[in-house]
């Protein structure tokens, strides 16, 4: 009698791991906490927010993107039940529902998470210049920094890849210049063994690799963006403060958004992108009003019952929709010229200033080292497998493993909470 | 008893001290009224700025406490648990924020330091009128309400029911199973909907902690989270029960546009012209025709036209799973007729997600058309039906068919609005349960306690109503844990009896249904539990009876004051 209640005790108590910590991480991690749950929240970069903090504002209400995480991220931080594991990746997973043994690689920030105020006054002595991976390399970064205005935990990271000092020269520039004591070269790296309950999969997306497409002159051609890139150039805490601009530093008069890249590749499709590109033309407009914009999409997916006004708002602020294939983007003149090929197989030709590319969403980058250490199957996409596709996308083939977000399939922010709370429903109603 | 005020100046390292002169500030602060300790600190957010509070306020048996340091949003929450430490009621406290309002924002130290001093002189006079508000705690029921006996409905009960959580759900049908019932397949799968309900009843009959009432009505839900009161009609019994519960599930499902509306389609007035669902029953074992797909005539159609988007236009939004369950359609009509002609009639294919497109890419190898039309039409051709289509680019053509499905529009259930105006729960502009947040709060209603799920909340496919319902269930676990009290908001709005005219303006503009109507005396009421101290309500009021808790006029009064000085 006295062992069952304990043991039932012990369950309803597991604790819980939750790897990512983009929006379905923090929201699984409050969520769990706060019905009483101990989460430790693994997240592989120095801050939390994941690809939502890099959005200005989101389809279809606008919203501001950081206005609105922003008090999730505070909350998860203050959260006495969350410990919050950054610049951290789990490189073993060993046991079964309600034992799992989860091992941590915690690397070292070499900056006090209690003693930093996030002041920032240690990144200008850093004489290092690197291009800034969260403005998908439009600006420069120094060897100490935080990714964008933000992020949070609002305390720099050192990149010991570039940092003087770890690169062995005599270098203490940050460390003289921080009047908190905050900076520590000290600090070691952590290996951490966990015992949890359940593990919570919320690692979602990267975009489909450009530079594996050759007819759009990506990374060739000046002017030709991804969808991101875009984004972060109509982000006013972006590398442009929100200027749209061409490499010649003129404002674009043309714009040509192209869907589906890699659409064709992937064999499947990514959901939002129809509804990513009008936010972007929504942007472009709102900021160069005379901007002349057309889209090249083949069918328009704007699922649910919200993104239809949104489609019409942005088709009434003049923004051209051509249904047809682009063949091939190239230079011509100060020009780019993009050939395309419409369903009854007529061929034409648009001048356009640039190029923007909205590419397929993939699973983020370490699926298959995690899908192997968890025993998930993954499929032809690479996207973690549900248990029961047609029937609940968040149960997994191991029982106490959950997926949520984009880590099991393209999907938007709503439908990515929703999954982060039907993880947690899952997970508390396991125990009772 | 004799008021004795700290006040405390962080330095934030540079970030205040190097702008605002904080020696100046210091003597300018320190001769106001019973102020008892005035102190500069490098850093009070740290442990030992936080020590040093506390024991400073010990020390000088304070009374009140003003820090000016940032903002609020920042380190209100760290000094009001000071406060508590200390035996401070932390409602007695006042943040000045001089950091993001004042040192980061004015570039010049002189100006700086003359707005630093308004701040803190501003937060010392109002902190005199503070209340010392005391948190309140309420018991809560952990039982759970949900309305609608189909998949979400059922999924739902299933994850929240437990020995320690009873759960009642109510279906106005004489039985449970919803629309997936009559889906003799269900896509990708191609099984059949009526053996999953069949499995589904099947547990849910095994589980002893959910009461199902079937042919019953909700007549009335009263009450919060928590502690709603529901009163149910049972048909059968021709009696009410009554119960409470902490939350409710509303799980009500979705019904078709009605094509009548649209007359180019011929429905209900030509022969062979079926509504998806209408086709989904023809499909059943069970159904009129023994699960045989059969024209009027008795015989099997030869050529089959399935015409998306009915109803899109009128409703203006994408139904999401049209598309997909056409699809599924295609293999239903393929695998009973193998040689039967289908087109497809669409605007644009709408089959999101990483697994649809083979399902698609496998359905059209079946040698299904696929016909992009801007417009169509069915009429009668004498024997049969003829589809009239024109194309994008304005190329017309015909095609005479068998039959027709019609695949309309999904709405939100007739219900929806009884529902909506029992729990004063906000509808968007297409009829659908409102969400809290569209994006980030995707299955919790404006009010608190009442979650949406499934159709009821937005068209959706099996799997996301299912999702929807199990992410009620995390937010319910989490919220209502048995055993554990409900903490309130002290930061409430009260209403003065004497000054309400009962002009209801405040009813109008409360997000959160926290305002009732007290017909006696015909005034507004505030709902402590309910309100969520937003301030909506005291800014509407137009005779200036409604105020709120450490808002209140007198307070920011005399915040003005000293800041306008």
């Amino acid at each position: 009698m006295n062992g069952e209640s304990e043991m039932n005790n012990r369950e309803k108590n597991d604790p819980v791991v939750v790897i990512g910590g983009g929006i379905a991480g923090i929201e699984a991690s409050l969520l769990l906490a706060n019905s009483g749950r101990k989460v430790y929240l693994v997240e592989k970069t120095s801050y939390i927010g994941g690809n939502v903090i890099k959005f200005e504002e989101v389809y279809p209400n606008m919203d501001c993107a950081t206005c609105m995480i922003a008090p999730k991220q505070q909350e998860l931080l203050a959260n006495e039940n969350i410990e919050l594991l950054t610049l951290s990746q789990v490189e073993s997973v060993s046991g079964s529902a309600g034992d799992f043994s989860v091992g941590i690689k915690k690397k070292a920030r070499y900056v006090d998470l209690e003693n930093c105020i996030g002041c920032g006054a240690c990144y200008e002595p850093c004489t290092v210049e690197v291009d800034n991976e969260f403005e998908e390399g439009l600006s420069k970064r120094k060897a100490i920094y935080i990714p964008c205005a933000g992020a949070l935990p609002n305390v720099p990271v050192i990149d010991t890849e570039n940092c003087l000092h770890f690169k062995g020269q005599i270098c203490q520039a940050c460390q003289e210049s921080c009047v908190f004591e905050a900076i520590d070269f000290s600090q070691q790296d952590e290996e951490l063994q966990l015992k949890v309950g359940a593990i919570v999969i919320a690692t979602g997306f990267k975009s489909f690799d450009l530079s594996e497409t050759t007819q759009y002159g990506y990374g060739k051609l000046g002017d030709v963006y991804s969808a991101m890139e875009a984004e972060r150039m109509c982000a006013s805490n972006g590398p442009t403060e929100g200027q749209i601009l061409l490499k010649n530093g003129k404002p674009p008069e043309s714009v040509a958004i192209i869907h589906c890249v890699g659409r064709e590749e992937k064999g499947y499709c990514s959901s939002v992108c129809c509804m990513a590109s009008l936010k972007l033309s929504h942007f472009f407009k709102k900021k160069l009003p005379e901007v002349k914009i057309t889209q090249f999409y083949s069918d328009l997916c704007i699922p649910g019952k919200a993104n239809q006004k949104f489609y019409e708002e942005v088709q009434e602020s003049g923004v051209d929709f051509i249904r047809a294939t682009v063949t091939e983007v190239s230079s011509s003149g100060e020009k780019l010229a993009l050939k395309y090929k419409t369903e009854d197989g007529q061929e034409s030709t648009l001048a356009v200033d640039m190029v923007i590319l909205n590419p397929a969403l993939e699973p983020g980058a370490d699926s298959s080292k995690l899908a192997e250490m968890l025993g998930i199957p993954r499929g032809k996409a690479g996207f973690f497998s549900e248990k029961e596709p047609d029937l609940t996308s968040v149960a997994t083939a191991q029982d106490g493993i959950f997926i949520a977000g984009c880590a099991q399939g393209p999907k938007d922010i709503a439908e990515t909470v929703a999954e982060a709370e039907a993880t947690v429903g899952r997970i508390l109603s396991l125990s009772k | 008893m004799a008021k004795k005020i700290g006040i405390y100046v962080c330095e934030c390292g540079a970030n205040i001290a190097e702008k605002v002169d904080i020696d100046q500030v210091i003597t300018a602060v320190s001769p106001l009224k019973d102020v008892e300790v005035v102190e500069r600190h490098k850093l009070l957010c740290s442990e030992g700025g936080k020590e040093f509070l506390k024991q400073s306020i010990e020390e000088h048996g304070l009374t009140h406490l003003v820090v000016a340091a940032c903002s609020p949003k920042q380190h209100e929450v760290t000094f009001m648990s000071v406060c508590e430490q200390a035996g401070i009621n932390p409602q007695l406290f006042q943040l000045a924020n001089i950091r993001e309002q004042c040192a980061w924002v004015t570039p010049d130290g002189e100006e700086a330091t003359d707005k630093a001093i308004r701040q803190i002189r501003a937060a010392f006079s109002r902190v005199l009128y503070h209340k010392p508000l005391e948190s309140k705690e309420v018991e809560c029921n952990p039982d759970v309400l949900v309305i609608g006996g189909g998949i979400a409905g059922i999924r739902a009960s299933q994850a929240l029911a437990a020995p320690d959580r009873k759960v009642y759900l109510v279906e106005k049908a004489p039985s449970l199973g919803g629309k997936v019932r009559s889906f003799s397949k269900l896509f990708t799968n191609m099984e059949s909907g009526l053996t999953l309900m069949e499995q589904e009843l099947k547990s849910l009959q095994e589980n002893e902690n959910i009461e199902v009432l079937t042919e019953s009505k909700v007549e009335q839900i009263l009450g919060f989270l928590g502690n709603f009161e529901v009163k149910v009609r049972r048909k059968a019994e021709d009696k009410d029960l009554d119960f409470n519960v902490g939350a409710v599930v509303l799980a009500t499902g979705f019904e078709l546009f009605d094509p009548r509306g649209l007359p180019q389609y011929g429905y209900g007035k030509l022969d062979d012209i079926y509504t998806s669902l209408e086709f989904e029953e023809m499909n059943l074992p069970g159904g009129p025709t023994g699960g045989k797909i059969l024209l009027k005539n008795g015989k099997p159609p030869e050529s089959v036209a399935i015409i998306h988007c009915v109803g899109r236009e009128e409703k203006d939004y994408c139904s999401k799973v049209c598309c997909l369950y056409s699809l599924k359609f295609d293999r239903m009509l393929k695998s009973q007729i193998p040689q039967i002609k289908v087109s497809h009639f669409y605007s644009d294919l709408c089959i999101p997600g990483k697994a649809y497109q083979k399902f698609y890419e496998e359905t059209k190898e079946l040698g299904i058309e696929f016909v992009r039309s801007a417009k169509t039409e069915v009429t009668s051709n004498g024997e049969g039906t003829t589809i009239s289509y024109e194309t994008e680019a304005g190329s017309k053509g015909k095609l005479a068919v068998d039959m027709v499905i019609l695949i309309p529009a999904m709405e939100s259930s007739s219900d929806a609005r009884k529902f909506a105006e029992m729990l004063n729960l906000p509808q968007d502009e297409k009829g659908f349960f409102a969400e809290e947040h569209q994006l980030l709060s995707p299955v919790a209603s404006a009010v608190e306690g009442i979650f949406v799920v499934g159709c009821a909340q937005g068209p959706q496919s099996i799997s996301e109503s299912i999702v929807q319902a199990e992410a009620a269930t995390g937010k319910i676990l989490s919220a209502l844990v048995p055993g554990r009290k409900l903490e309130l908001e002290v930061r409430t709005s009260e209403i003065s009896e004497s000054f309400c005219t009962g002009c209801k303006t405040c009813i109008l503009v409360c997000p959160y249904g926290a305002i009732t109507f007290d017909e006696a005396k015909t005034i507004s009421v505030v709902n402590e539990v309910l309100c969520h101290g937003c301030g909506n309500c005291a800014a509407a009021c137009p005779s200036g009876a409604v105020s709120l808790k450490h808002f209140t006029f007198g307070q920011i009064y005399q915040e003005l004051k000293e800041v306008l000085r």
